[in-house]
């Protein structure tokens, strides 16, 4: 028993419930159990949870050493849902077979105010710094997009086609900068684009984590910083089948959604299946619909998990995503004299009196295949070996508004399949020691499809790559620190068209290096007070986009090309944490950062205007430049009361061209959000029935204008500040044997007319109006 | 360190897997057919009643990128009236597709507008879609006194045609997508 409980130790980030079975004489119906209930950030005794067995309805209450009783049970199977005001309720399967004592560890003391990120102090596993979003915050939040739910860690920004088209920034770096892994599995897709979301669905992850770092070595991608970690949940060890459903309906743009799991742990197999459906129509600014910017998904995800023996441990994971997403119609433009026209109108072209559903070009449709099999093989009880194959298949199709019925045919079409493997060891024998080192290879295909009847804008390549990796921790006393090495080499094999007439063929071989390397100390003053320091190098070489870029870019009305000769970037970063607090008054995280990229590979305007048939474009091409990003992210949160609480979070970045002393462009505003809580103390008797963790919430969000920027480096001047106020409220009614929570949030309730700078709607049409969602999730 | 033996040769053999159903170079791919691209942009003006007729012509025969587009321009004749003709083509293919039929079949999502910076040229439509407004294929131009100036030709997708101006030539409140938009400079003898 203990040795399984070690196994999965191991297994999970987190371990928050631990049992010690105690051996004492059983009778049948007169076992007792009993246990005690501790904050898993502090170790200190939590009073006033709730325990509640679905079985028979008992309850018990912690008194004030966490302690609870319960006497006169049966032998048999129960499930007990232990909850507290500001936790997230835990579920918890026990075979009772004779008297038992548990112990529950609750992730209380560091949730910062709406269920939201909580940094994992209690068991530091590396020095960088790591922000989590919890399962509870995921499904209050299931109308949103994985990037629009990233936005509430501080450091975190999206960058926007509308609203359904998202992607996240963490620290100024983003698309091929900043690696998403989905389920330990990099994603692969044209990342590049910057009207290309993330292909992943948040609702299947128990958590999504980002890594605000200078580079997590162990994973292919760029390691230039920070990493964003979507990761499903684990399916245990509970034999009897649980499930939950999730439905959501909001009514700007009348979104409505539902997600659904079940999942089961039998001595053959575990499995879980998820499956979300979303739709959403026109979205509304304050004053008009945006027509053309619903969006559809239908999503799936199978999970199996199984132990072959004591040593042997796999799991295998499928996930589907499948997106249409429409563009504001009004955005489509021909050449820089509509963009002027455009910019002109106080309301888009095409904006339409009525509401409605229909996706029309200009679109995006994008499939998103993900098959991953992972084995762990247990050497000893502390080293194992972990082996994963990993195959994924990415189409993307874009639809433009076109001549003679040809809006049905995409006027981009790519098809990339991915195939990555990995092995890994892990070592953790020597009580402060712990390694990590791993051979990775990854296998890149893609091409585009000539059903477009235009050139491509990237071309056809090959792409090998070929990664090994060393990581190493040790813990002395109160100090952590942290090095990391790692090397990629990658082949690209690309071939594309010369825009001569006959096109001609011509091929490119490219072969680079890349090194990287970590090093970090964390300090940890007590259990409330740490500082950590770390520093990473690391080159990226320029990825196909950059080096091969060719043609009129439509979304951005500009010509853009790439350059064949730029050579890899090589960043250094460092960050500087301080996190702390005095327990249950008041806590807060600080980190600063510094990045310096040499040969920094960015977008540059050229001084040229180019004549086609359609008129003149502008000329955009790849160059290199020495670029600097600072900016730190803070966040405090103070507890007035156990119940009232108020949390406040300010982020601030800037960037610079240092070589032609420049503003860098796309870099998030400042922005500034406070907000104040409520949660009644004591569940709410209506009836029979209670309502637990009732809670109110004020939201203020403040983002400042973009000034770091120059009027001629932009089509248009950086929007106004703005404001926005919102307001949550939810609450969990426990049913004999299933449990529902609903939530209520309202967004911009003072339909406050903006825009956003990283939006680039903005050009267009103003942001989105008032919003209310309502979510009910019922789990059993 | 058995088993990490077995680890380095699985990942051999993984990627000896990969490697051997794949070959190192990109397979070679096939050009797209760019059946919708337009090249060539020929005005033909032919006075009316009798003279020379004068030609406008646009030429990109490489699309947006390699060599600059051939620009022909003509002259008129101070005080005649001509009919003008436009016609839009595809040069790439043999023999050139004409594009004006696409055009023509779409006849109410299309206009072309006509904006002139010469002294004195009038410029009226003269042809219609099923819905009474205009194409912009058939003009009739009237040139003025002797004097230079440029003529600007921008054919939209995609227009609302019934917003204001529109239907008289002004593609201030049109809206859509510029499909074709080119320059001339015209000279007036």
């Amino acid at each position: 028993m203990l040795k399984y409980n070690n196994f999965f130790a191991s297994y999970f980030f987190i371990l928050s419930i631990i049992v010690l079975p105690i051996i004492a004489q059983g009778q049948n119906c007169s076992l007792t159990f009993d246990g005690y209930v501790h904050d898993l950030g502090t170790g200190l005794p939590l009073e006033d949870v709730n325990i509640y067995v679905e079985e028979n309805g008992r309850g018990a209450v912690s008194d004030s050493i966490g302690y609870f009783k319960f006497d006169d049970f049966c032998k048999g199977h129960y499930h007990l849902v232990i909850s507290h005001i500001g936790c997230e309720a835990e579920f918890y399967h026990l075979d009772l077979t004779e008297d038992t004592t548990l112990e529950f560890f609750m992730n209380h003391s560091h949730h910062l105010l709406d269920g939201g990120t909580v940094t994992e102090k209690a068991t530091p596993k590396s020095t960088q710094q790591l922000e989590t979003l919890q399962q509870q915050n995921i499904s209050d939040n299931a109308q949103k997009s994985l990037s629009n739910i990233l936005e509430s860690i501080a450091g975190v920004n999206t960058l926007k086609n509308g609203n359904g088209i998202a992607k996240p920034i963490v620290h100024g770096l983003y698309g091929n900068r900043l690696t998403i892994l989905n389920n330990e599995i990099a994603i692969s897709g044209q990342q590049w684009g910057n009207d290309h979301s993330p292909e992943i669905d948040p609702l299947v992850a128990q958590k999504i984590k980002v890594v605000k770092g200078v580079g997590t070595l162990q994973y292919p991608g760029s390691n230039l910083g920070s990493v964003i970690m979507i990761e499903p949940q684990k399916i245990g060890t509970e034999p009897h089948l649980h499930g939950k459903a999730n439905y959501f309906l909001e009514s700007n743009g009348w979104g409505n959604g539902v997600h659904a799991q079940i999942k089961k742990h039998s001595s053959f197999v575990g499995w879980k299946i998820s499956g979300t459906l979303k739709k959403f129509g026109d979205r509304k600014t304050p004053n008009y619909y945006l027509n053309n910017t619903g969006t559809q998904e239908a999503n799936l995800a199978i999970q199996l998990e199984k132990s072959f023996s004591k040593k042997l441990f796999s799991e295998l994971y499928f996930s589907s995503f499948n997106a249409e997403l429409g563009v504001l119609r009004g955005a489509h433009v021909g050449n820089l004299t509509d963009l002027e026209f455009a910019l002109e109108q106080d309301v888009p072209f095409y904006t339409e009196e009525n509401f409605s559903y229909g996706l029309d070009a200009p679109r995006q449709k994008v499939n998103h295949q993900l098959l991953k099999l992972k084995s762990k093989y247990f050497l000893g009880d502390n080293e194992w070996l972990e082996f994963i194959a990993a195959g994924q298949l990415n189409l993307r199709k874009e639809f433009d508004v076109r001549r003679s019925g040809r809006s049905d045919i995409p006027a981009m079409s790519l098809k990339q399949y991915t195939v990555f493997l990995e092995g890994k060891y892990k070592n953790e024998l020597k009580k402060d020691w712990k390694l990590t080192t791993g051979l990775q290879v990854n296998f890149i295909d893609n091409t585009n499809n000539p059903e477009t009847g235009i050139f491509p804008l990237i071309p056809d390549y090959l792409a090998y790559e070929t990664g090994a990796f060393g990581i190493l921790t040790k813990k002395i006393n109160k100090s952590l620190f942290e090095f990391g090495l790692r090397y990629d080499n990658i082949y690209q094999s690309v071939v594309t068209f010369s825009r001569t007439t006959p096109a001609e063929i011509l091929r490119y071989e490219n072969n680079f290096n890349n090194f990287g390397s970590t090093a970090g100390w964390t300090y940890s003053f007590n259990s409330f007070f740490n500082l950590s320091y770390n520093v990473g190098w690391a080159s990226r070489n320029p990825a196909i986009n950059e080096l091969y870029s060719n043609g009129l870019h439509q979304g951005v009305s500009g010509i853009e090309e790439g350059d064949v000769d730029l050579k890899s970037e090589r960043s250094v970063k460092s960050t500087l944490s301080f996190n702390g607090g005095v327990d249950k008054i008041f806590s807060f995280e600080t980190l600063l950062y510094f990045q310096n990229i040499n040969d920094y590979i960015f977008l540059a305007p050229q001084d040229e205007i180019r004549l086609t048939i359609r008129g003149a474009f502008p000329v955009f091409r790849y160059e290199q430049t020495q670029a600097q990003i600072y900016g730190f992210d803070v966040s405090g949160k103070i507890e007035f009361t156990e119940a009232l609480h108020s949390q406040i979070i300010y982020s601030f970045i800037k960037g610079k061209d240092k070589s032609h002393d420049l503003p860098l462009i796309n870099l998030p505003s400042n922005n500034l959000s406070a907000s104040l809580s409520y949660e009644f103390p004591k569940a709410i008797k209506i009836g029979k029935r209670k309502l637990e963790n009732f809670s109110l919430e004020l939201e203020n969000k403040y983002v400042f204008k973009q000034k770091d920027i120059l009027l001629e480096q932009d089509f248009l001047a950086p929007p106004d500040a703005y404001y926005l106020l919102g307001f949550k409220m939810a609450t969990n009614i426990q049913w004999n044997k299933s449990r529902t929570r609903f939530h209520l949030a309202l967004e911009n309730i003072t339909n406050t007319v903006y825009r956003d700078y990283l939006n680039r709607q903005r050009y267009f049409a103003d942001d989105l109006g008032f919003n209310a969602a309502l979510g009910v999730s019922f789990s059993f | 360190m058995k088993s990490l033996q077995s680890l380095f040769l699985t990942l051999l053999f993984g990627s000896f897997i990969i490697f051997s159903f794949s070959s190192c170079e990109k397979e070679t791919p096939e050009p797209p057919n760019e059946e919708e691209l337009i090249t060539t942009l020929t005005l033909t003006l032919t006075p009316v009643g009798s003279g020379l007729a004068t030609t406008f012509t646009f030429e990109d025969l490489d699309g947006d990128g390699g060599n600059d587009p051939v620009i022909t321009e003509g002259r008129l004749s101070s005080g005649l009236t001509y009919n003008a003709y436009l016609e839009i083509s595809n040069g790439q293919t043999t023999p050139p597709t004409d594009i004006t039929q696409e055009v023509l079949l779409e006849a109410e999502e299309h206009q072309f507008f006509y904006e002139s910076t010469v002294n004195g040229l009038s410029i009226e439509y003269r042809d219609e879609d099923a819905d009474q407004n205009p194409i912009g294929l058939q003009t009739l131009f009237t040139a003025g006194d002797p004097t230079t100036g440029t003529l600007t030709i921008t054919l939209r997708h995609q227009p609302d045609k019934a917003a204001a101006g529109v239907a008289d030539g002004d593609i201030t409140n049109a809206g859509g997508e510029t499909d074709i938009q080119v320059t001339f400079n015209v000279e007036v003898q």
